[in-house]
């Protein structure tokens, strides 16, 4: 068995995370929640950038034991082709989207890396940002993607406790949880410029994962400087394939995790999506979230089956359930009654490519043996 | 007329006011008309020809009197920047580009070497540059050399709060630069924002302190009267500071007087 890295286990970092999550820390959770809430402020001021996904396929070739797209569940599958994305494209930006999260399962023949790249460039013909969360790539791959328009990835650990992970995935490329553990950085070495990271509550010891989740942040920011990063706070939610999540977290501890995380983390764009119900991310957009999916469809096509009303019966199950379901008319509403101004195009195209630098490049050019 | 002079262009107003960061566009809009500024910078990446609702370069040329510098925030190199201040002049039609390329997304730190370079190509342009800087006086030196219209070097760390805690090396970029030297980012107060015109900056520029006020207009107006009396003190002549008491001469009564 191979040997964790260092990193995961350097608990100088956590002393000061650990005593806020905590439940018996000195800080109670509402002196956490008006610290965090005035960080917030500071730094991001009175907005919250939003973005939806886009799910381009739900073929899957791993087994993870609470996703409603394992390879093991009895459902059909299918893929967009670039019509469909194209079509679900136009129907997004009706919407006013223009920051948008592409996913697919593992690595499959029907979804693979070609299939990822090609979609990604009719994506990024229409909208300023893209970022994926798919599976994990080499290098190479990552840096082909940069190429096309690819800004950011979204790779979740799902859980740092190795033995937990390896008995939740239970078959197919997934199951390595190092490769897994390794993956935004190789994405990063590729040249792409964010990296989403988080841990699935429920599935493991919360306040463990959430510690070893901000060593990953930590670790990552001090190997590559030029990164972007975003932490994501999913929660177990009763999926298709009806796992019950055996480490369930609730209202208060999450909000406890998101607030130590903002002090933790001054700088860090904290992502909050629509699994969570109105009104815990009415409650959350002022006081430490400062991104969130709008309008989401979790199911192959969903944008464009909602235009058409009579498709609806008889679609497909999602990843997961939405549990905020407002249009996103009604949802920057709620945002603006709290004073905070949804804003859905915070990018330039301009600024996509790989994050070489001109002096780095003049720099490898000298490095070049002379003939 | 006492006026802020930047390439052929002259402000009354020495107060540049940035526009993230508020609650909607309306609030912007009316704290850039109570701050009376003339130069209002505005990212490029805020600019949205699609959403009007979501645009923030819309709402901001419909206001008489100013003058729109786009900024490159979000690029994280030279060339990223050089197409964003293409796309930038090509879209408000103004020479000014706020050249700011922090490559650590996280701390928004400026990375002197890429600014340098994009400074240096988009002077040659034709463009009015502006670089957001570190406060560090050899860079400011250099990219006077190359052409820039102005420096500006931050008073501390953007949307910190920490107001002035780079005085030090300000004093040294203001009485070295033979162009305007705008301080940007990190104040709280508009009576820092005073501090840094009695100390001889040529203007300021103040965004989240303006923009997360409990009232953003009135804290504008603030900061603009600020910046009148820190200017006007500084065109008056500040008393000298010094740190003895001088009624006496013992240290020095043997050398004998006249």
């Amino acid at each position: 068995m191979t040997t964790l890295p260092k990193w995961l286990s350097d608990h100088r970092d956590t002393t000061e995370l650990a005593a806020m999550l905590s439940l018996a820390s000195s800080r109670s959770l509402e002196t956490l929640a008006a610290e965090s809430r005035a960080m917030t402020l500071r730094r991001f001021g009175r907005t919250m950038t939003l973005y939806a996904p886009l799910y381009l396929s739900n073929y899957c070739s791993s087994g993870c034991a609470y996703c409603g797209f394992a390879s093991d569940r009895k459902m059909p599958r299918h893929r967009l082709e670039a019509d469909d994305i194209r079509r679900e494209l136009a129907a997004m930006k009706k919407l006013g989207i223009s920051d948008i999260l592409l996913l697919t399962g593992e690595r499959t023949a029907a979804a693979d890396f070609d299939y990822l790249q090609r979609s990604i460039a009719i994506a990024a013909e229409e909208m300023p940002r893209v970022s994926v969360e798919a599976f994990p790539m080499s290098v190479s791959e990552y840096r082909a993607l940069a190429d096309c328009g690819c800004t950011g990835i979204t790779i979740y650990q799902e859980t740092y406790n190795r033995e937990r992970y390896e008995t939740l995935h239970r078959w197919g490329p997934k199951k390595d949880f190092l490769a897994r553990l390794e993956t935004p950085a190789r994405a990063l070495e590729g040249g792409i410029k964010t990296v989403g990271l988080g841990v699935l509550l429920g599935l493991s010891n919360p306040v463990e994962d959430a510690l070893s989740l901000y060593r990953h942040v930590r670790h990552l920011g001090r190997t590559y400087w030029r990164a972007g990063m975003s932490v994501s706070f999913p929660r177990m939610r009763p999926q298709t394939g009806g796992y019950e999540p055996p480490f369930p977290v609730d209202d208060l501890l999450l909000a406890r995790i998101i607030f130590a995380f903002r002090i933790a983390l001054p700088d860090t764009e904290l992502v909050l999506s629509t699994r969570e119900s109105a009104t815990f991310r009415d409650g959350m957009a002022g006081l430490g979230i400062t991104r969130m999916s709008i309008e989401s469809r979790t199911t192959v096509g969903g944008y464009c089956e909602s235009e058409n009303e009579e498709h609806k019966e008889g679609t497909d199950k999602g990843q997961f359930e939405i549990s905020d379901d407002r249009t996103a008319k009604e949802f920057c509403a709620a945002l603006r009654r709290q004073n905070i101004e949804p804003v859905f195009k915070n990018w330039e195209l301009s600024y996509n490519g790989p994050s070489s630098s001109i002096t780095l490049e003049i720099q490898r050019e000298e490095e070049q043996p002379c003939h | 007329m006492d006026s802020l002079q930047i390439g052929s262009y002259a402000f009354s107003s020495r107060l540049i006011l940035g526009t993230g960061k508020f609650s909607n566009a309306t609030v912007m809009v009316e704290a850039v008309r109570a701050s009376g500024a003339q130069l209002v910078t505005v990212a490029l990446r805020r600019f949205n020809r699609e959403q009007a609702e979501d645009d923030l370069f819309g709402p901001l040329s419909a206001i008489e009197g100013i003058t729109l510098m786009p900024n490159t925030s979000g690029a994280s190199t030279a060339a990223e920047a050089v197409r964003a201040a293409h796309i930038a002049r090509e879209l408000s039609g103004s020479p000014f580009i706020k050249v700011e390329i922090h490559p650590n997304p996280q701390h928004l730190m400026p990375d002197p070497i890429e600014t340098y370079e994009a400074s240096r190509i988009l002077a040659k342009e034709g463009f009015l540059v502006m670089p957001y800087i570190a406060a560090d006086p050899v860079l400011a030196k250099r990219l006077e050399e190359v052409g820039c219209a102005s420096v500006m070097p931050l008073g501390s760390a953007i949307g910190s709060g920490q107001g002035l805690a780079t005085s030090e090396m300000l004093n040294i970029i203001i009485r070295e630069s033979g162009i305007p030297v705008i301080v940007d980012a990190g104040l709280r107060s508009p009576s820092e924002a005073a501090h840094a015109m009695e100390m001889g900056c040529e203007a300021v520029l103040v965004n989240s302190a303006v923009a997360v006020a409990g009232n953003p207009p009135a804290m504008a107006e603030a900061f603009a009267e600020a910046v009148a009396a820190g200017r006007k003190a500084f065109r008056a002549g500040l008393m000298q500071k010094s740190g003895f008491a001088v009624a006496t001469s013992p240290l020095t009564s043997f050398l004998g007087t006249r």
